[in-house]
């Protein structure tokens, strides 16, 4: 089945093997800096831990019986527009979090929340700016008068 | 216990005119936004509102400060029942129980069952403190690291009952907290890496982290519908049904009374508090439960259990604050500023000398609850028209906050940008059936864990069994645990078997 590995999909495979490659990589990194007990005592066990539950739960897929589910055409394309879907809110999302102290919280919000609104199907086209702007603008004085840190502006 | 006259000139202080009273409603109300906003924290608004005390009399002061804490304790839960974003680290439990009620159409009575389980346990909590606090202030004395591991790992023992249908689900989240809270300055000094990234020095930011993945994950999930709650019949505020919940909290005294004791002993112990005791609380309430299986599916008992428990740490933590003059936290940390501010210094020496003020200020926290439940009542009809927002709108708006309020914490680009990384990693792991609470609790509990590890082992010269020997409260707490821990499983098994049995027998 294209995508898949036995019955484990890739992008479980791909989590497991971030998580992996985070256990490998903070326990080098702990062990270069010290080798003393007080500095390994949690990271190494959990480490350990870590790294044999993924191998046992990789294992059990491999070995565990592929059940093909024939699904219908149309459920595995309404699957994957929702993914898409939620990957470009999640880009846009990045987005918004580098933008907000490089482009300004306000614009970056006012486009952010916007498009966020339009890609969840609201169809009228003079709403969603409107709302946009007022609720940035309630954020930018409401919310952000109660920062004790400067937040970078564009227009307000 | 309580030495009358002084009781008695407490409440002279408190009921001979309004003036103490004046900002109890202010602060309440600013507790609860503040709660409720997902990135705002108690402890903000008490700094952002701590010159404002400036003006006022010492008693005012410090009602107006707990008023902030007593209603940020709740608020925080509002927002765990109806979008299963908590709003601080303890109402993560709140919304295992209280965002399944809210789904099936329950929201007025979760958000009713959790102010009723708030107010009695805050209540709870400085009862405890009005009769206990020299006592508890000695024991709080007496408690070392070696007691903290023990509470602590009670704590983590909640992230093997937290699993997506398989247990090895949940252990590998929760252990991918743990080992994500080991990024940066270890608790002894050594540098380990920070991934390049002069921000994690001092490791992970939590509470931006928490933001990020529960709420991207969720509101992700959201998105698929039209509203948070779909029944249309379902999605009106109905004063009657937040009133039916908040008196239904108080028949479940066992999960109510448990969570109110176990939060208030938490909340004692400085540097543990609320977000440790909400989990215990939790755990302990469904492993004691004959119907575990319905917990995190819209159980009251579970919902119960995390409110009471982080409601009744407060009288807990005011415990180390106000008999040994110790902040527990935060919030506590912020009150101990309002005593220099008014030139005194808690501890034993402010018991003996000022017992009327601190009769004064347990009794007012005691009458802010009963405020909390009217102020809570009100407000919870204009908190829950939530529901009735479009999804279309509500989650671009609440990324958006969420974004904000990262950045509202640190003050710079990595608190938004640590936002994001975990709402990445929550929407993965909720799509493969991770949960995420597991890794919050693993990167709350992580660096204190490690750091109880290592002084304990420091103070017993590495050689903690020893030293455990010695410690009698750790051995109890020992003991506690484990049996609270084995017991259950043990026990439903025997009557497992015992039902088997006498069903085959019944067959014969």
């Amino acid at each position: 089945m294209p995508g898949r590995l036995s019955n484990l999909s890739l992008s479980h495979l791909a989590f497991l093997f971030m998580v992996a490659v985070t256990a490998v990589y903070l326990n080098w990194s702990a062990i270069s800096a010290s080798t003393k007990l007080y500095n390994l005592i949690v990271v190494v066990p959990v480490g350990i831990t870590l790294i044999a539950l993924i191998a046992g739960v990789i294992i059990k897929a491999l070995r565990a019986d592929t059940e093909v589910l024939q699904q219908d055409p149309a459920e595995q394309r309404a699957k994957l527009h929702t993914t898409l879907v939620d990957l470009l809110l999640l880009g846009l999302f990045a987005a918004l979090c580098f933008g907000l102290t490089t482009v300004g919280f306000d614009i970056a919000t006012f486009l952010f929340v916007w498009i966020g609104i339009v890609i969840g199907g609201e169809r009228r086209w003079w709403l969603p700016p409107l709302y946009a702007a007022l609720f940035t603008l309630f954020l930018v004085e409401g919310f952000g008068s109660l920062f004790p840190f400067p937040m970078p502006l564009l227009v307000l | 216990m309580i030495d009358s006259f002084a009781f008695s000139q407490a409440f002279s202080l408190l009921f001979s005119d309004f003036g103490p009273w004046l900002y109890v409603i202010p602060g309440l109300i600013i507790g609860l936004v503040f709660g409720a906003v997902p990135g705002l924290q108690i402890s903000m608004a008490m700094a952002v509102f701590l010159p404002v005390t400036w003006s006022m009399d010492f008693l005012q002061a410090m009602l107006f400060l707990t008023s902030i804490f007593t209603g940020g304790a709740y608020g925080g839960g509002v927002t765990a029942i109806l979008m299963n974003i908590p709003g601080s680290s303890s109402s993560v439990a709140t919304a295992f129980d209280g965002h399944p009620m809210a789904h099936q159409g329950k929201h007025n009575e979760a958000l009713g069952i959790g102010l009723g389980a708030s107010v009695f346990g805050a209540f709870f909590g400085y009862t405890l403190l009005l009769l206990l606090i020299q006592p508890l202030a000695f024991v709080v004395l007496k408690l070392g690291p070696l007691e903290m591991v023990m509470v602590v790992i009670w704590g983590l023992t909640l992230i093997a009952t937290l699993h997506g249908g398989a247990v090895a689900n949940g252990l590998i989240a929760g252990l991918f907290g743990l080992i994500l809270s080991q990024i940066g300055m270890s608790t002894t000094g050594t540098m380990r890496t920070t991934i390049g990234n002069p921000y994690l020095i001092d490791g992970i930011s939590v509470v931006p982290a928490m933001i990020g993945i529960f709420a991207a994950s969720e509101l992700l999930r959201l998105r698929g519908s039209d509203y948070l709650v779909e029944s249309s019949e379902n999605r009106h505020i109905s004063f009657r049904k937040l009133i039916t919940g908040f008196v239904m909290a108080f028949k479940r005294p066992g999960a109510l009374i448990r969570g109110s004791i176990i939060g208030a002993l938490i909340g004692a112990v400085p540097g543990v508090g609320s977000s440790v005791a909400n989990l215990v609380a939790y755990s302990e309430v469904r492993r004691s439960s004959k119907h575990p299986e319905r917990f995190g599916k819209g159980e009251p008992d579970g919902l119960v259990a995390a409110e009471s428990a982080n409601s009744s740490s407060e009288g807990g933590s005011m415990t180390a604050l106000l008999a040994l003059g110790i902040p527990g936290g935060a919030a506590t940390a912020v009150l101990l500023a309002a005593f220099s501010f008014h030139n005194l210094v808690g501890g034993p020496a402010f018991i003996r000398d000022q017992r009327d003020i601190v009769y004064s200020i347990i009794v007012g926290n005691m009458g802010q609850v009963l405020l909390l439940a009217i102020i809570g009542l009100l407000s919870l009809r204009v908190l829950g028209m939530i529901v009735r927002v479009p999804l279309s709108y509500l989650v671009p708006s609440v990324l958006a906050l969420c974004a904000w309020g990262g950045f509202g914490i640190t003050g710079t680009i990595a608190g938004p940008v640590t936002v994001m990384a975990f709402a990445g990693i929550g929407w993965l792991m909720r799509h493969h059936n991770y949960p995420v609470a597991a890794t919050v609790i693993g990167l709350l509990l992580g660096r204190m864990t490690e750091g109880e590890i290592v002084r304990t082992l420091q103070i017993s010269g590495g050689n903690p069994l020893s030293y455990l020997v010695e410690r009698p409260i750790a051995i109890g707490l020992a003991i506690l645990m484990i049996s609270a821990v084995a017991l259950p499983p043990i026990m439903r098994a025997r009557a497992k078997r015992q039902k088997q049995q006498r069903a085959h027998a019944s067959d014969k």
